[in-house]
């Protein structure tokens, strides 16, 4: 009964407390789409990704009530680092919605014109502010009506103007503000984190999986005495306000970690290493290398891009060509047999799509043209009197190179027998039968990796080779691998495609995910290696193409390859049946 | 008769002139509606020579150019082709988005476009020597390409190339102001409108604002139009089908344009 009139006195007094309008709430998760294209329009960059951030606690003076409810000491900013922005999960601080959504909109802009490095947020902020108010006529509107507003709902911001001097962190935040990176050196600790973030009101609401932002700040705790327990008796029953959460090893984590730092405002990040036993099972886990994988050489070295200094790392790169031996030759598989008649039909229909040849001495229609210009022609017996003219199947000039990412990822499973895995050997021999059907040359090689100094880069089919019984065994034999540094893959295949003399030259990537890497080939770095190795390739003149099973391609597949330059398969288990499809489209 | 209207981007001018006293052939390439068309059409005018505009398709064959045989009551006779009058008689012979023609009827343009300056015609059996006012000139436009589709070297490396882009700013005011006869501040607007939305681009939507349909916006809203209306019709619309995109191009224009947001 305590408890429930408890919970009651608590729902009622930070809704009074609450300044907010939850009626006219927009949620971000609806609006997602639309703010990433606005952030491009205003000029935003185009690598960095939005997400929800975490509330952030700020000493403010606050009203009797919030003091009472617990309410009024965190807060939901917008801020940014150099890795992607992040806003509030929702807003509702107007009493409408449209000002609601105006209010992320105003965000994203202002997001898009602060310097991220400043210093003085206050002055940084009025002059964007400022800035936007005179540049759009739709946000003077908003700001006219939502600072005036805003002012006299929370009174406590009127301080900011007043005191330009001063540390920001005492003042209330302004909501219409871009607040700075948490930590100056930008290590952020992400969780994958399925609670509710919103837990300003206490009002317990089902949310969606979300990628949160804990506050991190780094200590030192190498010097923490082994053994000897250093706390008093009484906050036993409290959460320690350091918890060691291990960033080494990704392998395991301690739930009891994790569960505590939803709760927590700030994390704190140990830089203890994890013990030696975590990192000897790391290296177990890679295992050596089985007997039947053959090295061509020691391998050799190529470049990779580094976008924060905007230069080549000469030779970063280990290649490591291999190709699997003593694989067992197999006929197609039966399950693969139906499929293939099925695509067999349009393949046929690819043959239809002909191109019409005319002046041939027989053929199946009566070309009107060259019968006309003999009649008109002086001297009939010269003509030399090919009146006809007939549909023949293109000659396709071209050269395919399919790089299959084979890293760790594709081991998921699909359904309970099914992995991801399977699905790309089955595309693969699928799609091998038919380019050899339609006669078209193709060469397949697929790669993982482990850092700049591994690149394993499987040989599957080179171009010389023929199609036979031993390239479905190597398929067959596709093992997963690593990761995947996806720039070191492109690039190897493009120098093995750029050596084919067809006029046509087009490279298909068979993806399951964002180009990653253990090192700091991942994120902004692994995205940005990939473009310029994409662009590369365009030099070359060779068509790259990426095939994805990664339902958030979306988000930055068209800033790697364009946008008419990939597809994204929602169902792995159409690979196969998908893959000859979009081949044949590309190159009707 | 008026000169027409056209404002250089850059050298572009000189370029085209000496390229034509030197009768060396010119490729344009550049995005859509950034007054290439607009461009050849001023600078016929300004060299004193007729255009002759072939807009390529995929079914375009080499008679199309050249010409051919056709019948009248008299029996066949020869009829030019639009590249063969230019042949003859001097004149800009332009061929418009010439990526999409197939790329062996191109190939009869190759000993126009180097030293020779012939142009063989089989059919008859002649060789025209191209008339010393004769200019070849293409364009295509380097964004919606098939992978299959793309000029060959060979056609390609006989041309001068000229790219271009979208004007800057000031230089694409000024034409708006001229050509839809709208308010300097309007102009501003739409400008920087396009300036954003030309952000996009490649990854977002599939080609940017054209100047073109500013000129459209600019002529609608110069007409009394409600200028939020007539750009959510001239530009928004026209730029994508995609809701999410039509949102965020609507919510653009009005933060220029405002429409009041209780409405």
């Amino acid at each position: 009964m305590d408890e429930k009139v408890g919970k009651f006195w608590d729902h009622y007094v930070t809704k009074k407390a609450s300044r907010l309008f939850k009626e006219e709430e927009i949620v971000f998760a609806d609006i997602a789409k639309r703010l990433k294209l606005f952030y491009h329009l205003l000029g935003g960059e185009k690598a960095k990704e939005l997400h929800i951030t975490d509330k952030r606690s700020i000493k403010t003076s606050r009203t009797l009530l919030e003091k009472f409810s617990g309410t009024g000491k965190t807060f939901f900013l917008a801020w940014q680092d150099e890795k992607g922005i992040y806003l509030p999960s929702s807003l509702s601080y107007f009493p409408l919605r449209a000002y609601n959504e105006m209010h992320y909109y105003w965000l994203i802009a202002m997001l898009a014109n602060v310097n991220i490095k400043t210093k003085k947020i206050e002055n940084e902020n009025i002059n964007a502010a400022n800035g936007l108010i005179e540049k759009y006529a739709g946000f003077s509107e908003f700001y006219a009506y939502a600072h005036p507003f805003l002012i006299t709902n929370y009174p406590e911001l009127s301080t900011i103007e007043s005191s330009s001097e001063g540390s920001s962190a005492d003042n209330y935040p302004n909501p219409l503000w871009i607040y700075p990176s948490l930590s100056t050196s930008g290590k952020l600790l992400t969780t994958e984190d399925e609670e509710d973030v919103e837990r300003q009101n206490d009002e317990p609401r089902k949310s969606e999986t979300l990628q949160m932002k804990k506050k991190s700040e780094q200590i030192d705790d190498k010097k923490e005495t082994d053994g000897l327990l250093l706390f008093l008796p009484e906050s036993i029953l409290s959460f320690m306000e350091q918890v060691r959460v291990d960033r080494q090893e990704n392998d395991s984590f301690d739930e009891d970690a994790l569960y505590n730092a939803e709760d927590l405002d700030e994390i704190t990040l140990g830089q203890k290493d994890a013990n030696l036993s975590a990192r000897i099972k790391m290296d177990l886990d890679i295992s050596a290398n089985s007997i039947e994988e053959y090295p061509l050489g020691k391998g050799h070295f190529i470049d990779e891009w580094d976008y924060k200094y905007e230069v080549y790392l000469k030779n970063y790169v280990c290649i490591k060509p291999i190709v699997s031996l003593h694989t067992e030759p197999i006929e197609l598989p039966k399950r693969l047999e139906k499929m293939m008649r099925c695509i067999q039909s349009e393949l046929d229909l690819m043959e239809l799509d002909r191109i019409k040849r005319d002046n041939l001495p027989y053929g199946d229609e009566i070309n009107i043209d060259t019968w006309i210009d003999y009649k008109g022609h002086q001297n009939r017996s010269n003509h030399p009197q090919r009146f006809f003219e007939t549909f023949e199947r293109k000659t396709r000039d071209m050269s395919t190179l399919i790089l299959a990412d084979v890293s760790l990822s594709t081991e998921a499973g699909i359904t309970q027998e099914i992995r991801v895995i399977d699905m790309i050997q089955d595309a693969l021999m699928v799609f091998s039968e038919s380019l050899h059907r339609l006669q078209d040359r193709f060469a397949i090689y697929t790669f993982s990796s482990i850092k700049n100094t591994k690149v394993n880069f499987h040989l599957i089919k080179n171009f010389k080779e023929s199609y036979n019984d031993n390239v479905r065994g190597r398929i067959h034999a596709i093992k997963p691998g690593y990761y995947t540094r996806m720039g070191a893959g492109i690039r190897e295949s493009a120098k093995i495609l750029e050596k084919q003399q067809s006029a046509n030259k087009l490279l298909l990537i068979l993806s399951d995910g964002k180009p990653n890497d253990v090192d700091r080939y991942d994120g902004r770095y692994g995205i940005e290696d990939t473009k310029k190795a994409i662009e590369e390739v365009k030099q070359k003149g060779i068509t790259p193409f990426c095939i994805t099973i990664d339902i958030d391609a979306k988000e930055y597949l068209p800033y790697l390859f364009g946008r008419n330059s990939y597809a994204v398969i929602r169902d792995a288990k159409k690979l196969p049946k998908v893959l000859p499809e979009i081949y044949m489209n590309l190159t009707k | 008769m008026s000169k027409m209207y056209y404002v250089p981007q850059g050298n572009e001018i000189e370029l085209f002139k000496a390229a034509a006293g030197m009768n060396l052939p010119v490729l344009i390439k550049g995005p859509t509606g950034c007054g290439k068309t607009r461009f050849i059409e001023a600078m016929g005018e300004e060299l004193g020579r007729d255009v002759y505009t072939v807009v390529c398709h995929d079914d375009l064959s080499a008679a199309d150019l050249v010409g051919r045989h056709l019948i009248d009551e008299n029996g066949t006779y020869w009829q030019d082709g639009p590249l063969t009058k230019a042949v003859r008689n001097g004149g800009i012979c332009y061929l418009d988005e010439i990526i999409e023609a197939r790329k062996d009827t191109t190939v009869v343009l190759h000993s126009l476009a180097d030293y020779r300056r012939v142009l063989p015609i089989d059919r008859t059996g002649e060789v025209i020597a191209a008339h010393p006012d004769f200019m070849l000139v293409v364009s295509y436009n380097p964004g919606y390409q098939n992978i299959l589709k793309g000029m060959k070297p060979s056609t390609k490396q006989r041309f001068i190339s000229l790219s271009f882009d979208y004007p800057s700013p000031e230089i694409e005011k000024q034409i708006l102001l001229k050509e839809s006869g709208v308010e300097d501040s309007i102009a501003q607007k739409l400008v920087a409108i396009a300036g954003e939305i030309r952000r996009l681009s490649d990854s977002d939507i599939q080609e940017a604002v054209s100047t073109r349909l500013l000129i459209y916006a600019g002529k609608l809203i110069a007409h009394g139009f409600d200028p939020y209306q007539a750009c959510i019709h001239s530009i928004v619309e026209s730029l994508s089908d995609e809701e999410d995109v039509l949102e965020v191009l609507e919510k653009l224009i009005s933060l220029h344009f405002t429409k009041s947001i209780n409405a």
